[in-house]
């Protein structure tokens, strides 16, 4: 009885150590930096590097910018803190931003602005137009990201005057700065950067319909990105670069389209034949014509105009349905400047990868993998991914810029790309663990 | 005009029982041998492990056993230095037999109550196959009445008919975020049933070796009705009707098994088990949802399970007239093919190490203890149909205890 006794009382013991205390492990092999120093890490880029999302740069989306995802991972294979200027806690709205407040009837989203809670001022710079001016930062950056900054205006001393989210940055006030941005971000030492700037050379041309603004030109582009790429890599820093997406890649351009505005119209009025817009001509005219698959229209087109009784030297006619009274050019990237955006884009790109191949850098090619998303989709921890609007989960509500796991996505994108150019293995982001579209 | 189509928000719930969810937790006796026992006469586990084997018992038998289960997986995302752990939570297998027949009569009848598919998993919310699954809690009970007639001294025969009674509650974030940046959640729960049968042969020479065949059918078991939860965004609960029901089916594999006993003295007692269980007949896996929407579509997932193998060794030491020392272990080759591993049973080959310890408290009464572990090995894979890629590893912890009145 008694041996019996100390056998149970030993196997029982040893049972329930065994039970509680292990811990299953999977080894992983230790993380590596390889080829790369990561001690300070500095992003260079437009909107898409501040963390811009939803129309607007508020807290949430500076929180979530790729930069912060690839440097908190950085951070495990001996990367340095990094600082982002971001807005209080007090000005979290940021410059305000778009919510989703539900939807109507037909399924179509509707939104709302939230308004801005850090804006300082606003000045009129003359022969330029108003500027708004946000809180100032003080403190160290890491993320230079600047939104609305083209690669044409890094090396533009005024530039400072001219971007409020630039300004923001810079100890001076508008207008008195003259410090360039390209000057800014190198102006303090760093080992390692990443660079995705001249989405905006190609972007702000395609959403404003090609009316409100200008292409840079593709030899001016080749120099600035040239000068840029030898100005940040002077020490020696390595670093990696991304390409320009297709902008029709994006659902800014794919939401709202031809044939569906014109199912819409045909239902009230089935006499409607086709929609009309201001077309680009090969000699860089523009005449109307009638509007197909292939001309993009933009997701800010208020399609209730469609239809409304203009007035015309013949008399009122219907909005958008006769030659007479076509789309406004503005709301419309028609075929010929689709061809013309995705021409530049395509040299852009040559550009850049020509660039980073030069200077041994890493590319994350944005173009192919969005273009890929597009076509394919992207499944990710059981998460279907597209490149549809809202329930797409990449895209923010503006369309362009994206969510927090799109940002994710695209960060770890970005770690993929340096872990194979610099053998290291840094190791990727959790894409679950961030959020796409909030719904009400 | 912005004209949204909501896309299929993967709602697809994935309940992969593969050899993991098969629970060999039958009898404290037979755990401490690695599971063996269909060559053997030990208890009235036999009624599970081979009721071909119930008239040969010289005793009638009352017993109860628990095996209170640990399953501590692991998760390391592929390319990640994360490790996402299941939380501590006990699964309780049970098991509760009786054998009965008149002194020296040809016939014996017995009654099984036991758990022999089950899983218990909960990743919480928080891990990064959270839209695959959060938990899973499926426990399938089987009753089964059954009769087995001693036809000769070295040949005896025995069939039982299988009810079950099985329930599951599977929960898995959707990625739908709500004003708060949190996850919607699915929850599937509800209860059904299926039948069976089984029927074994008992054989025994003189020479000292026993030998035991043992077949149990395979168990349809349909939950009906079940209750579909979806806590989603206020904005989305039209593309996710609520109330809501499912209905599946879960087709509980058929096993096949051979064992041999052996007393090479009057101290030891040797057996082996070699087991088949027909898994190929997991192809897919459906849900049929009493309401859909474009957005909540049935879904049908392929499984494309293969059959599986367990070889099973113990032995038992008779140390003294009261006390018995036991020891054994085992190998089962996994059901789940490369691409189809999921989180509910993050299945893989894997070994086992059991041991076990009998006393007999009285002449009648006996009381059994057994503790197992097992080890899943490794597996680094992609699911075809998440993507959910990296690695799993599994460990598992049992202890057990029970008491067998017999007389």
């Amino acid at each position: 009885m008694k041996t019996y006794r100390s056998y149970l009382h030993i196997f029982l013991v040893t049972g329930l150590l065994g039970f509680g205390a292990c811990k299953t492990s999977i080894n992983t092999p230790a993380p590596s930096r390889g080829t790369a120093d990561f001690s300070r890490y500095i992003s260079v880029g437009n909107s898409l590097t501040a963390g811009y999302a939803d129309g607007g740069l508020y807290l949430e989306g500076q929180l979530n910018s790729y930069p912060s995802i690839i440097a908190a991972q950085m951070q495990k294979v001996g990367g340095g803190t990094f600082t982002q200027p971001l807005f209080s806690t007090d000005q979290a709205d940021g410059s305000g931003h778009l919510i989703l407040t539900g939807f109507n009837a037909d399924g179509t989203p509707k939104t709302q602005q939230v308004a801005a809670t850090a804006v300082r001022d606003q000045i009129t710079i003359p022969g330029f137009g108003n500027v708004v001016l946000f809180a100032k930062y003080t403190g160290d950056i890491n993320n230079y990201g600047v939104p609305g900054i083209k690669l044409q205006q890094i090396t533009y001393a005024p530039y400072g005057n001219l971007n409020g989210y630039f300004e923001r940055l810079l100890p001076g006030n508008s207008p008195t700065n003259t410090t360039t941005y390209l000057d800014f971000v190198t102006a303090k030492p760093y080992t390692f950067f990443t660079d995705w700037l001249g989405n905006n050379d190609a972007l702000l041309y395609a959403t404003s319909g090609g009316a409100g603004d200008v292409l840079t030109d593709k030899a001016q582009f080749s120099q600035l990105y040239n000068y840029s790429i030898g100005q940040l890599t002077k020490s020696g820093q390595k670093g990696a670069v991304a390409t320009i997406p297709d902008v029709t890649a994006v659902p800014y351009f794919n939401t709202v389209t031809v044939g569906a505005i014109l199912a819409a119209v045909q239902k009230a009025n089935p006499a409607a034949k086709a929609l009309v817009i201001n077309a680009l001509n090969a000699d860089g005219s523009h005449s109307p014509r009638v509007a197909t698959a292939a001309d993009l229209i933009v997701l800010t087109f208020p399609t209730s105009m469609i239809g409304q009784p203009v007035n015309t030297p013949v008399g009122p006619l219907p909005y958008g349905l006769t030659p007479y009274t076509p789309i406004d050019d503005k709301y419309v990237l028609d075929q010929g400047e689709v061809a013309m955006t995705q021409d530049y884009v395509n040299s852009y790109n040559a550009t850049i990868k020509a660039a980073a191949s030069a200077k041994g850098l890493a590319v994350f090619d944005a173009y192919a993998f969005l273009n890929n998303v597009k076509a394919n989709g992207l499944v990710v921890d059981g998460v279907n991914l597209s490149s549809a609007y809202i329930s797409g989960g990449i895209f923010s509500l503006d369309g362009v810029h994206l969510t927090p796991r799109g940002y994710a996505v695209v960060a770890n994108e970005f770690i993929k790309a340096i872990n194979k150019q610099y053998n290291a293995s840094i190791p990727l982001a959790n894409v679950s663990s961030y959020r796409g579209v909030k719904f009400p | 005009m912005r004209k949204l189509i909501l896309l299929l928000f993967a709602i697809m719930p994935a309940i992969a029982f593969g050899q993991g969810f098969q629970v060999n937790l039958h009898g404290q006796k037979q755990i401490g041998m690695g599971h063996t026992g269909t060559g053997l006469l030990q208890d009235g586990a036999s009624v599970l492990f081979n009721p071909g084997a119930l008239a040969m018992l010289p005793q009638n038998y009352v017993q109860a056993g628990m095996s209170p289960l640990l399953f501590k997986s692991d998760f390391n995302p592929s390319g990640t230095t994360d490790q996402f752990r299941t939380k501590n939570k006990i699964a309780t297998p049970f098991t509760a037999y009786g054998v009965w027949g008149p002194k020296d009569a040809r016939w014996k009848i017995g009654l099984g109550v036991y758990t022999p598919y089950g899983g218990l998993t909960d990743w919480g919310q928080d891990w990064a196959g959270k839209y695959s699954l959060e938990s899973l809690n499926l426990k399938a009970i089987y009753f089964q009445p059954t009769l087995s007639y001693r036809v000769t001294d070295f040949l005896s025969l025995g069939a039982g008919f299988v009810y079950n009674h099985g329930t599951v509650d599977l929960t898995r974030a959707i990625p739908v975020s709500n004003s708060s940046g949190q996850d919607g959640q699915a929850e599937l729960k509800g209860n059904g049933h299926g039948f069976g049968w089984n029927a074994g042969a008992f054989f025994k020479t003189n020479v000292g070796l026993t030998i035991g065949l043992d077949y149990r059918s395979q168990v349809n078991t349909t939950v009906k009705n079940g209750d579909a939860i979806f806590k989603v965004p206020s904005s989305l609960q039209s593309s996710f009707p609520q109330p809501n029901t499912f209905t599946t089916t879960l087709p509980l594999p058929s096993t096949s098994s051979i064992g041999l006993g052996y007393k090479p003295s009057n101290k030891w007692t040797l057996a082996v088990d070699v087991n088949f269980t027909k898994w190929d007949v997991y192809k897919t896996l459906g849900f049929d949802y009493a309401k859909n929407t474009p957005t909540l579509q049935d879904t049908y997932s392929p499984r494309n399970y293969k059959n599986g193998w367990s070889y099973r060794a113990g032995a038992e030491y008779k140390a003294t007239d009261k006390i018995f020392v036991r020891g054994g272990g085992g190998y089962v080759t996994t059901a789940v093919n490369d691409g189809y591993v999921t989180p509910e049973a993050p299945d893989a080959n894997r070994y086992y190490l059991t041991a076990g310890l009998g006393y007999k408290v009285t002449k009648n009464l006996d009381l059994d203890v057994s503790f197992e572990y097992e080890h899943l090995d490794a597996r680094t894979q992609t699911n075809i149909e998440s993507q959910l890629s990296g690695t799993f590893k599994t460990n598992v912890y049992i202890p057990g205890l029970s008491l067998a009145y017999h007389w």
